[in-house]
């Protein structure tokens, strides 16, 4: 019988793919031992934690992860124990919009760290802003997200009084690359984006600047997130003459488009900002890419003296990939929410609207040194701090060249 | 006129990909009316099997193109064909009288699984990858136009195959086997033709020349990614259909206008980077309506 | 084939029966006792092990989690005994669940544990016992499903109410699970369960008093549906997602009119969702938009599903009159040509971004859809609003397939699908049905869409990928094609289950096509089964075979 056959033949295939595979148990990093008090409030977070900018998503999430097990430890918040709750946006705004829906509706959750991309940023502000759920991203760098969409005509407006960054954004780091190419001698520049709310936001800086110390754009070009094939735009470029290409987007398409640049007799540096400042982009760009250049926020990390404690507690927990570029930022915008609930929640019992409005509060009058540096906020929820660092790739590694607080 | 010309080897070198991977669609639609979705992962299977045989390689073969290249190939078309005969025999076969639909969503989960069974099982596919330099760097200029040496190999590669199968399916037995099938499978059954032989024949062409192709993109790109396979697949399946359904020169010269098309539109239409994906469903929408047979098709009668 | 065999079976039934029934008998009679044994021993030993236990304390003596599971299983494997046709599919199902759930918890147990050490006597009473139970359940006789009598008027209302009453108490206790591995043994109860009740006759005798009183019927499942969002305490988790998976599930019956009804394949179909939403977005006011307009909601879904429709008939008209899988092609083409135009038109959809910061829904009566609402005492978190939206637009719909289903315009669908040329030849206006048919899908899915957008509270172009049109295919084909009730349930499958187990999200696209392909080689009817679909599918056998199977559930 057909029938037994085929129910003979699957006993040994399910009980194997379930002994094998199993339980796929996904036990959640909490934060630390439940000791220090009865009650628990939530902190979560928003970052890609796989697909290809896991690097840095998962560099956000230790340091986090790290920051709140510290102050557990420390009983830093009397009566209250932080929990975390790391969710994966894969730096799909999409699924951003499904994790913010998840995270909102937690009733103890108090505040998140991310995201990673202003995209995904741009969904998620809105359903935590209803809860009055504090958002800080430590990488969002879109001025439009803390300064209104109108924010390039002068027209300045807070969208959302929830959403705060520690990262300088793109309206600082594109001028200040600019100034830097400048003052390497160079005068024609093409552009070229992705369309996404960072790289498009950047290259507008970056334009913006340029224009006004009198540099020429030789060719302003878009592309889709995804693409690979770049000849037709190289092609496009090449016979410009410009003398570097300014990227705005991310290394997945910028590293393969820095390769193909060179094989295709286009030997000029590509620069972008801190999206391609990532060890991945060296590797897809090959040996070639040496003098590409990348703006990414704040000091190096492990050259801030202020960072040197972070630095070694962050190797001291044995985290197996490495703090990357968000790590510092996430670990002081953590800090951030834990100050808040340190003033806020003692003496109290439970979470309701109102306590989310005093941390809202006590967010936005921030004013404390940070790992990277002294932390505030202004009256958008833009971080005081404008210190820029230029990389550059030598050696098959990105090198700091020139660290600054950015003028116009 | 230099930027058309310099354009013009980019569209050609980008068609001679797209004609290999279209020559897979069209024999297997020709055989058995399978619009075989996953065969755009077959291709992207192609590189992957070349970049795993690569990684393996002593370092001193790495470095030599001359053998890196040929065996990269072998690994990439090895791994292609034997996943498409695999796929053949147990997805297809079995719904092979089962209604159309059938098979038609059965290619989507097919698709479906080879991407992701690769974007979780190979490591690091969950990044783009970076692709070694197997093809030769450095370009010579004619006349003001770039032509790199890598786009001289990939176009000439792609030309003796096309011309092979073409020879293949006219001269041989077996050709002549694959074409007495996709006209009559009942009767070329009853003349003594085993079809079912002649289908995984089919296949296993079809994913060698994808894997092919996989390889020189890869190669020629410098990167790979799990979901390549995806609107390369379109892309071809526009070209075959551009071409003539079932039709092998026809499909050849889909791709190269395909190819042309997709590059001139990013040189002289405004934002024409951003669009470039569009253009090939825009002229499959329009060549299905006005020439639903394809600029090379004969009339082909519906068979129920 | 099959059916002969059970023909033959049928006759000799009785002789099949002494012939294995003694060690069979003994089999069964051991497994089951063993089994209940196994209910109460400790699964777990003291002190080592879980320290989450699943569901109640594993380590000590007692009833609780799976061990109740177990034990509910090994009761219903003792229809093996009697003499019930239909009684090797349950017990086979019922001691396999056993099989699955006692594995699953031994390995979880030596896990956790650390070794063998973790595992208590009971879960190895439990794996030997339903072990033996499988092996005697595997000597009954191959029998016709069980077709339960009708009883009266009563019974059969009442069964209604009891299969949709414990329907919903499954999904309420189902989610409110929280430990991965607790609700995987929870989960593979509830399919043991149902596939024994099935091979019982329950299904078909729920189908057959659906049928007979439908409006009731349809009454109970809308009430069941309303009452959901007060068995969540004000919880605002799954209301969140199940806001989304109504949304899901209307546009995929609009989706099932066009694939399950007129047989045309549209793998563009997420695309007039997305049109429907761009349309929304935009004319909402948000707070990131380039048009900055706000007609009031009750306009823009009629605006959205038009502008939806337009497009709809754009592309249909002109490759209707192609083959079948040209028109798939060019629907995917379609798909990705919105795609790339919403990526690429930053001045109308801000590009990849999307247009973000959509506000809440308002209705004129000034009910604000953001704000939560206290009813019968029960505080309702705002998501309920849009859930509540969600099942006026699927009763609406549904109501909609059902009638068009039994027009002549539906068995005109039926025609086409089946033999087109034949339906040619019978005076049937084949292009201009089949536009029919393409157009009210993209009005369905675009009305859909205008609410979508509004739940998400964001619109973005890559929410509007390929994939989801193919993930919505296959809510359709998971449910069952042709059905009312098949894509409520394959959308609630697909999209609820990977937030439920959020460890799979990752093997999501990937185990969706492998059911894919399964489900096409085994069971291509999906879940739900339309009668006319599953002759269809099993083309070949004879009548009789379908008939014969009347444990099938007929479309609902």
């Amino acid at each position: 019988m057909r029938n037994r056959y085929v129910v003979r033949a699957a006993i040994p295939a399910i009980i194997g793919v379930i002994a094998v595979t199993g339980c796929g148990s996904n036990k959640s990093s909490g934060g630390g031992s439940g000791s220090s008090g009865s009650h628990t409030v939530v902190i979560g977070m928003s970052a890609p934690l796989t697909g290809p900018l896991s690097a840095l998503g998962l560099g956000m999430k230790n340091s986090v992860d790290l920051a709140i097990k510290q102050a557990n430890a420390a009983n830093k918040v009397k009566g209250w124990t932080i929990k975390f709750d790391p969710q994966d946006d894969q730096a799909d705004a999409n699924v951003g919009g499904t994790v913010a829906a998840h995270l909102a509706s937690e009733s103890n959750l108090v505040g998140v760290v991310g995201t990673l991309n202003s995209s995904v940023a741009q969904q998620e502000q809105k359903a935590y802003n209803d809860q009055n759920i504090v958002m800080i991203s430590p990488a969002n760098t879109n001025p439009a997200l803390t300064q209104g969409d109108n924010y390039s005509s002068g027209n300045k407006s807070r969208p959302y009084a929830s959403y705060f960054r520690v990262a300088t954004t793109d309206a600082i780091q594109g001028p200040f690359a600019a100034q830097y190419l400048k003052s390497q001698g160079i005068n024609k520049v093409a552009t070229v984006n992705d369309q996404k709310t960072y790289g498009a936001g950047l290259v507008a800086e970056f334009e913006k600047q340029w224009k006004a110390q009198g540099g020429t754009i030789t060719s302003h070009q878009t592309i889709n997130p995804g693409d690979k094939d770049f000849s037709g735009v190289i092609s496009k470029i090449k016979p410009t003459g410009a003398q570097a290409l300014y990227y705005g987007g991310e290394y997945p398409e910028a590293g393969p488009l820095s390769k193909q640049m060179k094989a295709g007799g286009l030997n000029i540096p590509l620069m972008g900002g801190d999206g391609i400042y990532d060890p991945t982009y060296v590797k897809l760009a090959g040996p070639k890419s040496e003098g590409d250049l990348a703006t990414s926020v704040g000091a190096p990390t492990d050259k801030l003296s202020s960072a040197q404690a972070f630095v070694s507690a962050y190797k001291s927990a044995g985290y197996k990939e490495d703090f990357s570029a968000y790590g510092a930022y996430s670990y002081d915008a953590a800090n951030v929410i834990i100050n808040a609930l340190a003033k806020v929640l003692p003496g109290k019992t439970s979470i309701d609207s109102s306590t989310r409005q005093a941390i809202v509060a006590a967010v936005q009058s921030t004013d404390f040194d940070g790992v990277t540096g002294h932390v505030s906020f202004d009256q958008y929820g833009d971080t005081t701090n404008k210190v820029l660092t230029v990389y550059k790739v030598k050696g098959g590694a990105w090198v700091p060249v020139k660290t600054d607080t950015f003028n116009s | 006129m230099t930027q058309f010309l310099q354009q013009l080897t980019n569209g050609v070198v980008l068609g001679a990909t797209y004609g290999l991977i279209a020559l897979g669609y069209t024999m297997v639609y020709g055989i058995i009316q399978l619009i075989n979705f996953a065969h755009g992962d077959i291709f992207m299977l192609g590189a992957f099997g070349g970049l795993a045989l690569y990684d393996v390689l002593p370092h001193g073969m790495q470095d030599q193109i001359v053998i890196a290249l040929p065996l990269c190939t072998l690994a990439g078309i090895a791994l292609s064909v034997a996943v498409a005969v695999v796929m053949e025999r147990v997805a297809y076969r079995p719904l092979r009288n089962a209604p159309r639909l059938a098979p038609l969503i059965t290619a989507i989960g097919v698709s479906a699984m080879i991407e992701e069974g690769t974007r979780l099982w190979y490591p690091g596919a969950k990044a783009p990858l970076d692709f070694p330099q197997l093809l030769p760097s450095g370009a010579v200029t004619v006349g003001g136009v770039r032509i790199s040496y890598a786009s001289i190999v990939v176009v000439v590669v792609a030309v003796v195959l096309m011309i092979a199968l073409q020879a293949f399916v006219l001269r041989s037995r077996t050709g002549r086997a694959m074409r007495a099938t996709a006209q009559d499978p009942d009767t070329a059954k009853l003349m003594g033709i085993n079809t079912d032989r002649v289908i995984v024949i089919t296949f296993v062409l079809g994913a060698a020349l994808a894997a092919v192709a996989g390889v020189l993109q890869g190669a020629r790109l410098g990167t790979v990614r799990f979901d390549d396979g995806f609107i390369a697949g379109l892309k071809a399946f526009t070209a075959a259909v551009l071409g003539g359904i079932g039709n092998i020169t026809g499909c050849v010269a889909g791709g190269f206008i395909l190819g042309i098309v997709e590059v001139m539109a990013v040189q002289y239409l405004p934002s024409g980077s951003g669009y470039k994906d569009l253009w090939a469903f825009v002229v499959l929408i329009l060549v299905l309506v006005f020439k639903p047979n394809g600029l090379f098709g004969e009339e082909v009668t519906v068979r129920a | 084939m099959t059916s002969a065999f059970l023909r033959i079976f049928d006759r000799y039934r009785e002789q099949i029966l002494r012939r294995t029934g003694p060690r069979g008998r003994v089999l069964l009679i051991a497994g089951v006792v063993l089994c209940l044994i196994s209910s109460v021993l400790p699964w777990g030993v003291s002190g080592v092990g879980y320290t989450n236990p699943l569901g109640g304390n594993l380590q000590s003596v007692g009833i609780g989690g799976p061990r109740l599971y177990v034990l509910l299983l090994t009761l219903v494997a003792c229809v093996g005994l009697t003499s019930v046709d239909g009684r090797r599919r349950s017990s086979l199902a019922a001691s396999l669940g056993n099989l699955i759930i006692s594995v699953y918890i031994l390995r979880g147990l030596v896990h956790e544990g650390g070794g063998t050490g973790a595992v208590g006597v009971g879960a190895w009473v439990a794996l030997v016992g339903s072990l033996v139970l499988f092996l005697g359940a595997d000597t009954l006789p191959v029998t016709p499903r069980n077709v339960l009598p009708r009883l009266s008027a009563v019974a059969d209302i009442a069964l209604i109410f009891v299969v949709i009453g414990v329907g919903l108490a499954a999904l309420v206790v189902g989610l409110d699970i929280e430990d991965d591995k607790q609700f995987v043994a929870f989960a593979i109860f509830v399919v043991a369960l149902v596939v024994a009740a099935n091979g019982l006759g329950v299904a078909a005798a729920f189908t057959s008093a659906f049928d007979r009183y439908r409006y009731i019927g349809y009454a109970v499942a809308a009430a069941a549906a309303f009452a959901f969002p007060f068995t969540q305490h004000g919880n605002a988790q799954w209301m969140a997602v199940f806001a989304r998976v109504g949304v899901f599930a209307a546009a995929a019956i609009g989706l099932n009119v066009v694939v399950g009804l007129a047989g045309l394949l549209d793998l563009g179909y997420i695309a007039f969702f997305g049109i429907g939403g761009y349309v929304s977005a935009l004319l909402s006011n948000a707070v990131f938009t380039t048009v900055h307009v706000h007609l009031p909601f009750l306009l823009v879904i009629p605006l959205g599903a038009a502008v939806a429709a337009f497009f709809g008939v754009l592309v249909g008209a002109p490759t209707l009159r192609l083959r079948g899988d040209y028109l798939a092609i060019v629907t995917l083409g379609f798909g990705e040509i919105f795609r790339i135009v919403a990526i690429n038109w930053t001045g109308l959809t801000k590009g990849p971004n999307g247009i973000a910061g959509i506000p809440d829904l308002k209705l004129p009566g000034g009910f604000d859809f953001g704000k939560p609402h206290t009813v019968f005492g029960q505080l309702l978190p705002f998501q309920s609003n849009y859930y509540f939206l969600d099942i006026f637009l699927i009763a609406g719909v549904m109501v909609f397939f059902a009638r068009v289903n039994d027009s002549r315009i539906g068995r005109a669908w039926v025609a086409i699908r089946e033999d087109e040329l034949a339906a040619r030849a019978m005076g049937i206006n084949t292009v201009a049905l089949k536009l029919l048919a393409f157009g009210i899908g993209a009005t369905l899915a675009g009305t859909a869409g205008t609410i979508n957008v509004h739940i998400g509270e964001a619109i973005e172009p890559n929410a509007y990928q390929f994939i989801f049109s193919a993930l919505l295919l296959s809510a359709v084909v998971l449910g069952g094609m042709g059905t009312v009730a098949g894509p409520i349930l394959g959308a609630a499958l697909l999209y609820a289950i990977p937030e439920k187990l959020r460890f799979v999200q990752d093997y999501r696209l990937f185990l969706f096509g492998l059911a894919l392909i399964l489900l096409m080689r085994f069971r291509p009817e999906g879940l739900i089964v339309s009668r006319r679909r599953q002759r269809e599918f099993h083309e070949g056998g004879s009548g009789a075979d379908a008939m014969s199977q009347p444990g099938q559930v007929a479309p609902v």
